[in-house]
């Protein structure tokens, strides 16, 4: 076991045991860790919470084939010991030894994509991370890649023209030529669990799933971080003292993605970025969401498991995933259980999760021929937002045209989420035409009596459920939605 | 002169080394400081304990408004802003106390430790409760030409109406941030983040009881500030140096960005009330306006800032009879304040609304109403506050940009599209924007500038004006290149500061390159005509015979020659050395005021503007009815900025300040809770645009070949007019939601178009439309 963490920055390897360095903990942020330091004042904190991303850094993770994998995180949302064995990467570094500007770097500078600058330096993190995962990127990809930077000058024009001119190189640079290097000081770094103890916290970050449940056991009271993206914020928004977590962030075996003819089996520790292709070949309701969810930033740390441990009311996954029928697999010394979505969420943050127990997998059923499944997410931003109002549909008719099973679950319509029943029922039997829909909208109010917050009032988000039925049954029947429009 | 350079800092920006206030390298004493805020929008301060939070290890200093040594005062125009609370709060986020410590957390702990017993008094938070109660924050005040109540009368059509402007948060990415580092004796240094390091030096001279020469303010770039720093960068630094003073140690405080958003004001959010008269061709005889602001707790710039709303009320029409009456409120929120526009979009949005309505009654284009209304060139060219309108780039504008953009061509498809989708409505629309340039305050249009040359060439530009990102160092650093004839790469601009340039204007009203320029360009006079004469002289003496005249140096090629005698010429580098040797002196400071302009406020009536800026967009939206998502399919943009001083950069302000008005008309939303807490306190809630917001097709142009008279290099300002382009995108979504009632009835309509604000809107529409009720608001004579 060990009691310090190692990873790589500067080139050099780096090791920081908590319990000798005065001003770190083990939750203290990458963000905060590395603007304490003289040399990389370019990292910018911007809102501490993921949503700005002036913090980001890049980290490099070993992969199996010795090569590694760069991608971009805001370094705010990450814990001290998630960096152990990988690369960190900050502004700092992408020029040469001989003082060139890195190829992001010059294009920035031509296209006049800086203005005040601070936004700069995250800007450039998210746009190398681009350089080096895709060649000649579409405009989708580039703005994929920098949804979760803002920035407040420019109005973004010369920051995408940017990218899309130096992203040309098959992410070939300096890191390429040093790779082998770096490599080599990764594989140095041991991958023993490591235990981090202060007098007042105490960090655990097992080497495997056996481990974790034992771990759990023992430490009922333990937080489980699996990604950070919520969890970090307690630190950086509430400054709660966190005393005992167990990090399963970095468990491989958590990550397996498996596929069989029933479904797929999605390791609750896979970052959503990962689930990202399975999604997308498999659940395209399920994918749709995921583009929308966070940003590349946040998708490179979040997790399934995290996101269904965390059981946060504002959870855009949760929707999709109960209209897909997916279950959830717990697992603790007294071995495996599987349980449906639908029933696995109990109340705000509350779940049937026993505090022995860890997520382990979360399993979605493959669709059988003749069901819709759809999801629409309505916020007040598109993108890096979270929803106002979010749906998830699935629907099977009948040879004639008539429904013989429908889910309307919904997001941000109560307190948690919740299914349209009043509507189902209606609609169950009848014939999938829009008189039907018409009739059925109104039925919502019983439903549902939404609050009314920060995001919107409560007459909007009742227009909104019903709109998202009429939208559901417009794009089940292909009838009134021109198509060209959808890919605007 | 070089034109087409990056900004002077963007190497730096783009490799994480430009410095800023929270960058700055301090040695191990540093203490962090943290203000302590109300928690209540209206209370009585009974009593307070700060004995547990001094015993925090760590904490050096827990202060309160008694252990003030000078005036306990931040307001920058009116006194009317207490540093710290004595007694009474008025909004949640006034500073209380002052915590200064070895670590956030330590203050964090302090602060926990802190009792506070409040005696809670009915707080005033929406501005409709404000204007019921007529807390008005000074008095009104009314610009008016005509007589427009008899206009009203006999005008054949009529409209009247209300408009809610919403506020907008600056979301500047670097929040408030100030570092004091005590010298000797009384002196203290001051690194702020702020727009107006001399009002920062001066409130804290003051707040401490010492002389303005105490106090040293520097700023070298801000990371955005929109006028979110003109005055309210103020605060942060008055609370830093009072911990500075009282510690005797370095202190830094910035604001977390909850901290920053909750405590320093926004935009001011306007209700406005019009009655408009309009013939049956849809040309403007007559308008009354009413516009009400939020002043917020204090009164800040607001009275500023309503008058620039007034002075923009009529854009770019004339309005033969025309009065607009603008009040100020008071509310229990943190006190609004300067925003990129400062008041003109507020304004501009009520003609607006008015030109949009009038054309939907006369079932008539839009554009063909704007382009009926225009100012003339050169008649009906005066405005309502007695300015005549020179060198009028409307015409042009508007006659390049409809043919550039296809504007006829796209309504046509636009309506064909609405015909044919109901899911899916297009909307389209083009805007003008006129906007003065010049403060309204007459005397603040001054600037200083102090160039200096060093004995190897090398040139250091101080000037009063400040780097936010706008590139106002690159442009000065290019004039003064310029003027001198030398290379870019001699001349560096200084960090601001306050001991190099005094009693400076704030960089603000988009006139920092006007008037800083404008003094750079009068020092480098100075030391040219100094150096001339020496020149002359020196040249005469080794060529006795044809003597050189001052009169013909002239400055060019990194070299000084005589012009007509060109053989005559002495590098730059070498001659310096020279003048000194004959004890020319070096440097110069410069000075500029802006000429022939006048304004009387409380007549309502003169010459406020230098000039206007002028430039004009056309935005087309795509917008899901079902679900209130609009996407800006394209923009065009043609701007006017003189002969520009900088293309990329001008660019560069256009197409920003045309997206920052975007999140403004759209998704920036700010709301209060029923206790004036802020809802709205992060990124997670309050929604600037992101790349995925900008239009999918974006073409930004500049008016070519339009030099401005009598102004640095020809050049006009271009920092807030591009903003108001937005309203464009605003209404092109109005548009698109009254393709849903095919343009029969008004839609409601207000200012952010949320989602939420475009559903219920259709909702309206709809059921107008089941109901086949006539229009509400309508009255035909």
């Amino acid at each position: 076991m060990q009691t310090s963490i190692t990873f790589v920055l500067d080139d050099k390897l780096q090791t920081i045991d908590c319990a000798s360095s005065g001003w770190i903990t083990p939750t203290t942020t990458a963000l905060n860790y590395l603007r304490g330091l003289p040399t990389h004042k370019g990292v910018k904190e911007g809102c501490a919470e993921g949503d700005c991303g002036a913090c980001t850094v890049v980290l490099g993770e070993l992969g199996n084939d010795r090569t590694i994998r760069y991608k971009s995180v805001d370094a705010c949302l990450v814990l001290l010991p998630m960096l152990h064995g990988k690369q960190v990467i900050t502004v700092e570094n992408l020029r040469t030894d001989r003082g060139e500007l890195h190829p992001v770097q010059d294009a920035m500078v031509e296209t006049n994509g800086s203005q005040c600058g601070y936004c700069t330096p995250g800007f450039i993190m998210s746009m190398f991370s681009l350089y080096k995962n895709r060649d000649h990127p579409s405009r989708a990809e580039i703005e994929d890649a920098l949804t979760g930077n803002l920035c407040r000058c420019t109005g973004y024009k010369p920051i995408v023209e940017a990218a899309a001119k130096s992203c040309v190189h098959r992410g070939l640079d300096h890191f390429s030529e040093r790779e082998p290097h770096v490599v080599e000081l990764l594989e140095s770094i041991s991958k023993e669990s490591i235990h981090l103890r202060t007098s007042n916290q105490l960090y655990m970050k097992p080497a495997s799933v056996q481990e974790a449940i034992t771990l759990k056991h023992q430490h009922a009271d333990a937080i489980i971080v699996c990604g950070a993206t919520d969890v970090a914020l307690r630190i950086t928004k509430k400054h709660e003292l966190l005393e005992k977590i167990i990090d399963v962030s970095d468990l491989s075996e958590l990550k397996t993605i498996a596929e069989s003819e029933a479904g797929v089996s999605i390791g609750a520790g896979a970052s959503l970025s990962d689930i990202m292709p399975v999604a997308e070949k498999n659940f395209p309701a399920l994918y749709s969401m995921l583009t929308v969810f966070g940003s590349q930033q946040i998708r490179n740390l979040a997790s399934l498991g995290g996101n269904l441990g965390t059981a946060s009311p504002i959870g855009d996954m949760l929707p999709v995933l109960i209209a897909y029928h997916a279950r959830v697999t717990l697992e603790s010394l007294d071995g495996r259980r599987e349980i449906p979505i639908n029933t696995f969420i109990t109340g705000y943050r509350k779940t049937l999760r026993r505090s022995d127990e860890l997520i382990t997998a979360i399993v979605i059923p493959n669709l059988n021929g003749g069901i819709v499944v759809r999801s629409y997410k309505i916020s007040k931003r598109k993108d890096l937002d979270i929803s106002t109002v979010n749906g998830s549909f699935r629907l099977e008719l009948d040879g004639n045209q008539e429904v013989k099973a429908i889910m309307l679950v919904y997001g941000g319509m109560a307190e948690r989420v919740k299914q349209a029943e009043t509507c189902e029922r209606f609609l169950l039997g009848k014939r999938w035409v829009r008189k039907t829909i018409e009739n059925a909208m109104p039925l919502m109010e019983k439903d549902f009596s939404p609050i009314s917050d920060a995001r919107a009032g409560t007459e909007m988000r009742t227009v909104a459920a019903k709109n998202l039925l009429m939208k559901f049954w417009g794009e089940t029947t292909g009838a009134l939605i021109d198509n060209q429009l959808l890919s605007m | 002169m070089e034109n087409n350079i990056p900004h002077e800092s963007a190497a730096k920006h783009v490799s994480g080394e430009a410095v800023y206030v929270d960058d700055i390298l301090v040695n191990d004493q540093l203490l962090v400081g943290r203000v302590v805020y109300s928690s209540h929008a209206h209370a009585k301060v009974k009593s307070f304990d700060l004995s547990q939070a001094k015993k925090v290890p760590g904490v050096h200093m827990v202060m309160c408004f008694q252990d003030i040594p000078g005036h306990n005062q931040m307001g920058p125009v009116v006194k009317d802003e207490i540093c710290l609370a004595i007694d009474e709060v008025t909004f949640v986020g006034q500073a209380i106390f002052l915590i200064a410590a070895e670590t956030e957390e330590q203050c964090i702990n302090a602060e926990r430790l802190i009792k506070v017993e409040y005696e809670p008094f009915e707080a005033i938070l929406t501005l409709e409760k404000a204007i019921e109660k007529n807390l008005l924050l000074g008095p009104p005040s009314t610009i008016k030409r005509g007589d427009v109540d008899s206009a009203l009368k006999k005008a054949p059509h009529t409209l009247r109406g209300e408009l809610r402007t919403g506020a907008q948060e600056h979301w500047y990415l670097e929040s408030q941030v100030c570092l004091c580092i005590p010298g000797e004796g009384r002196e203290i240094n001051v690194y702020s983040s702020t727009q107006h390091p001399s009002e920062t030096q001066a409130l804290i001279a003051e707040l401490l009881g010492i002389g303005k020469h105490e106090v040293i303010v520097e700023v070298r770039r801000m990371g955005g500030a929109f006028g979110g720093k003109e005055t309210q960068a103020n605060h942060t630094a008055c609370w830093t140096a009072l911990l500075c003073w009282a510690t005797k140690r370095p202190v830094k405080i910035r604001l977390f960005r909850d901290d920053d958003m909750k405590i320093t004001g926004k935009r001011h959010r306007f209700l406005s009330k019009y009655e408009v008269g309009f013939d049956d061709e849809g040309k403007l005889l007559t308008a009354k306006f009413e516009l009400n602001s939020d002043g917020g707790a204090a009164v800040d710039l607001s009275f500023a800032i309503m008058q620039r709303a007034m002075l923009h009320a009529d854009n770019a029409y004339y309005i033969p009879d025309f009065s607009v009456m603008g009040r100020v409120f008071k509310t229990n929120l943190p006190s609004n304040t300067a925003f990129r526009g400062f008041g003109g979009p507020q304004g501009m949005a009520v003609i607006e609304t008015v030109i949009d309505r009038v054309a939907r009654y006369l079932k008539k284009d839009p554009a063909e109403i704007r382009v009926k209304n225009f100012y003339g060139l050169e008649s009906n060219n005066v405005t309502h506050y007695g300015e005549t309108i020179e060198n009028n780039r409307l015409f042009m504008i508007y006659e390049q940009l409809i043919t550039s953009s296809e504007y006829h061509n796209r309504r046509r498809s636009v309506n064909e599209f609405n015909a044919s989708n109901e899911f899916f409505k297009k909307g389209l629309a083009i805007t003008p924007v006129k906007f003065g340039i010049s403060f309204t305050t007459s005397f603040l249009n001054q600037a200083g500038a102090l160039v200096i040359i060093y004995k190897d060439g090398s040139i250091l530009v101080n000037h009063g004006g400040t780097e936010m990102g706008q590139g106002l160092h690159t442009k000065i650093q290019q004039v003064a290149a310029a003027e001198l004839g030398v290379s870019l790469d001699r001349v560096k601009v200084n960090a601001t500061n306050t001991s190099k340039v005094p009693n400076t204007s704030a960089t603000a009203a988009s006139a920092g390159a006007d008037l800083n320029g404008m003094a750079v360009k009068n020092a480098i006079d100075i030391l040219k005509s100094r150096i001339a004469e020496t020149m002359a002289h020196i040249f005469s003496e080794q060529y006795h015979d044809d003597p050189t005249f001052r009169d013909s140096i002239v400055f060019e090629n990194d070299s000084i020659i005589d012009s007509k005698h060109p053989n005559r010429r002495v590098s730059f580098t070498e001659a310096i050395p020279l003048l000194h040797l004959h004890q020319v002196p070096l440097s110069a400071t410069g000075f500029y005021k802006t000429p022939n302009i006048g304004w009387d406020k409380q007549k309502g009536f003169g010459k406020p503007f230098h000039y206007y800026a002028f430039g004009m967009a056309v935005t087309e939206v795509l917008l899901d009815i079902l679900t209130g998502h609009h996407t800006i399919v394209r923009t065009d943009i043609l701007h006017d900025v003189g002969d520009s001083l900088n293309e990329g950069i001008d660019i560069g302000q256009v197409e920003g300040g045309y997206i920052q008005g975007v999140g403004w008309c759209t998704t920036e939303e700010i709301k209060w809770d029923d206790k004036g807490n802020l809802m709205t306190h992060s990124p997670d809630t309050y929604k600037i645009p992101s790349v995925q917001d900008i239009p999918r097709d974006f073409r930004t142009a500049l008016l070519r070949g339009v030099p401005n008279p009598d102004t640095i290099r020809k050049s006009k300002a271009v920092a807030e007019p591009p903003l108001m382009l937005a309203l464009s995108c605003w209404l092109a979504i109005k548009d698109a939601i009254s393709a849903v009632a095919n343009h029969q009835f008004e839609p409601e309509f207000s200012l952010p178009a949320t989602n939420e604000v475009i559903l219920l809107s259709i909702e309206k529409l709809k059921k107008n439309m089941e109901e086949r009720i006539t229009l509400d608001f309508v009255v035909q004579r």
